[in-house]
């Protein structure tokens, strides 16, 4: 069987001509994109779909001290058990629900999928003018009983000069694959503020294909931090459109992976008004057979004078199996622009190592000292002190040393 | 305390150190001058343990063990610092947290309690009066965009920090003006004691006007070939090499 044909079974599940039908034929026609598409030219989910899923599975019970364990326990908590909403916190100004939309857009073969298929995810709405300082934990938790394919759907609508901060993560605790297929939409009008922090965490049974995008009122400011340390497939899709002026829209990552895992970071960053920015800072570090991508696209339309847009992908391949492609695009049609981009791919300086080592810094720990000082740029916009130090002690368990960053 | 027997090592094929001879005591301060490329920098990489090059033959004790066994880490525990010629900048990491690094590992390696942060503090900033250092030193980056003379300030800081048995200096002086000069060499002869034991490898006397020598030697093409107290420097000051080179070219072709 395989994917695609556990996919067919559905048939006859929708309705005559609704939309939903509409987007899972539009799947149909697509079908998964192969490496013959440039935009997956080195992402081949072909092992992946050749698995069996279930689209309905219900999980298994996960008790309270299991979600507890695995919740970042901030006082603000969203959190779904096995697709079902459990919890969400009183803010006053704030509306949180799960997300059923009816009448979803499609693009691609994913969003098409996830349009057909997705009956659970969150929308939250925050009123104009209210500013929430403590971050929103959410968390999607499942325990699963057979190898399954989640659709989240979820949306977040910023009321002008409104600001909300957000920590995400999408968790499975079942020993079978678990691919989960989430789409994003984040409103930002005007004068708005979101910082928007993802945490891909995951063990090599643990598949994600993530389209979020944002679009900006004028002078609105958005952040999105991605924070990939684990996963056997994560593909990324970060979109960003700027639909007034002044808006300012960053994006960084930090991508740590080993062994066998596969990561790619796609992001387009769409300069549509003038007097606009946008920072990128990715940053990614390779170990074992571990295999990354990264294509940063950068738009520049034709009335859009005076972008400052900036980006950069740096790479560590710390084995000598690891490799990653790097890709930045730039498409500007207006010209008075200040655009910059870069790329480097390099290994860790070997003269910086025997210093340290001469300082008594046992080689392992010295690997991991300037590893973790190359990614620290790109941990920097970060502003909940408690995400910093979680993705710190994360990147040290990750680099397999007992040290404090 | 440092023992060198007829070492000879060299890099890709290439013999630099042809066959060296070297006894340093505790409490001896040894002076090694030479031309540029003699092997001065060659030889105190190969004795804090740089695996670019290679050993060739001889051996290295030190405190009675062998010390080509030994990674450099494992060198620097056992209390061996070289300050470099060309301080590394390691971008990243403040300097405060690079020395705690470096402490912290020390003290475990050597079953010693860890320091608590009050203290290492307090101990950096006496350290850095002493080497008439600012404050902002600590929260910038490793030898990050550092002056010639600040790393090598720095380099020092590192040795009173760590409190190494044999300090190796390659070429400390070269990069320091007048007044550094004299601060950063009275910060050397105040971390010196009869315990421990200091390499200075200079071009200048000047240097050597402050640190003391007990032994000065010249080291050219890769072979002590002259040795003497503190009275060959000045010798070398005014007569330069040409007469001891020329000499040991004929010995040795
Ligand atoms: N990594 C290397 N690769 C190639 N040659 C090297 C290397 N290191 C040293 N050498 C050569 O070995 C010789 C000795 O170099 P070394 O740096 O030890 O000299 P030095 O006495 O410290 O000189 P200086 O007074 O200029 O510092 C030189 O000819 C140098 O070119
Ligand atoms: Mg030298």
């Amino acid at each position: 069987m395989g994917l695609i044909d556990n996919i067919k079974e559905y048939q006859h599940n929708f309705a005559v001509n609704s939309k939903k039908e509409k987007a899972y034929l539009s799947f149909l026609e697509q079908g998964f994109p192969n490496t013959k598409n440039e935009e997956w030219k080195f992402s081949s989910l072909k092992k992946i779909i050749s698995n069996d899923f279930s689209i309905e599975d219900k999980g298994i019970e996960i008790n309270t001290e299991e979600i507890n364990h695995n919740s970042l326990n901030f006082n603000y908590k969203i959190i779904f058990v096995n697709g079902v909403l459990d919890s969400k916190p009183i803010i006053k100004g704030v509306k949180i629900n799960k997300h059923v939309d009816e009448s979803p857009s499609f693009s691609n073969a994913f969003s098409a999928l996830n349009a057909a298929f997705s009956n659970t995810g969150y929308e939250i709405n925050v009123d104009p003018n209210i500013i929430i300082e403590e971050p929103i934990e959410i968390l999607f938790l499942t325990k699963n009983s057979s190898n399954n394919f989640i659709q989240y759907r979820n949306k977040i609508v910023l009321g002008e000069n409104s600001q909300i901060k957000i920590i995400e993560s999408v968790k499975n605790i079942g020993d079978q694959y678990c691919f989960t297929n989430m789409q994003t939409n984040i409103k930002l009008n005007r004068s708005s503020n979101i910082e928007f922090n993802k945490l891909q965490n995951n063990n090599d049974s643990q598949i994600t294909i993530d389209e979020t995008s944002l679009t900006q009122e004028e002078n609105s400011n958005s952040t999105v931090n991605t924070l990939l340390f684990g996963g056997m497939f994560t593909r990324n899709n970060l979109n960003f459109a700027q639909n007034g002026e002044h808006c300012e829209s960053n994006m960084n990552g930090v991508v740590i992976l080993d062994d066998n895992e596969f990561g790619d970071n796609h992001t387009y960053m769409d300069h549509k008004n003038a007097n606009c920015e946008s920072n990128e800072l990715y940053k990614g570090i390779y170990l074992g057979k571990s295999r990354g991508v990264f294509n940063g696209k950068i738009m520049v339309q034709p009335d859009a004078q005076k972008i400052n847009a900036f980006q950069a992908n740096n790479n560590l391949l710390v084995s000598d199996n690891a490799s990653i492609n790097s890709k930045p695009q730039l498409e500007i049609y207006a010209d008075d622009v200040k655009c910059s981009h870069g790329c480097t791919i390099g290994q860790l300086d070997e003269n910086a190592l025997f210093y340290m080592n001469t300082r008594g810094i046992r080689k392992e720990d010295a690997r991991a000292i300037l590893t973790f000082a190359f990614a620290s740029e790109a941990l920097e916009k970060i502003s909940i002190n408690k995400i910093e130090d979680l993705a710190k002690d994360l990147i040290a368990q990750k680099l397999k040393v007992d040290l404090s960053f | 305390m440092l023992k060198i027997d007829n070492l000879k090592a060299g890099i890709e094929g290439l013999e630099i150190l042809k066959g060296i001879n070297l006894s340093v005591k505790k409490g001896e301060v040894h002076a090694i001058m030479g031309p540029n490329g003699s092997g001065k920098s060659t030889l105190s990489s190969v004795i804090a343990g740089n695996e670019n090059y290679e050993v060739i033959s001889g051996s290295i004790s030190f405190e009675g063990e062998d010390l080509l066994d030994l990674d450099p880490d494992q060198r620097a525990h056992k209390g061996v610092f070289l300050s470099f010629q060309y301080p590394v900048e390691i971008p990243g990491i403040s300097v405060s947290n690079f020395i705690k690094a470096a402490i912290t590992e020390k003290r475990k390696v050597l079953g010693l309690e860890a320091m608590s942060a009050k203290d290492l503090l307090l101990k950096m900033k006496e350290k850095m009066d002493l080497l008439d250092m600012q404050k902002g030193y600590l929260s910038r980056n490793m030898n990050e965009g550092f002056s010639g003379g600040e790393k090598k300030r720095n380099e020092i800081f590192q040795m009173a920090m760590l409190e190494p048995k044999l300090a190796i200096l390659d070429e400390t002086d070269s990069g320091l003006d007048i007044d550094a000069l004299r601060v950063v060499a009275n910060g050397v002869n105040k971390l010196k004691n009869s315990e421990n034991a200091t390499i200075v490898i200079t071009h200048y006397q000047r240097l050597l006007d402050h640190i003391i020598p007990d032994y000065v030697h010249v080291l050219h093409n890769g072979r002590i070939v002259k040795s003497g107290g503190k009275e060959l420097a000045h010798e070398l000051e005014k007569k330069g090499y040409d007469w001891i080179t020329k000499e040991a070219d004929k010995k040795w072709g």
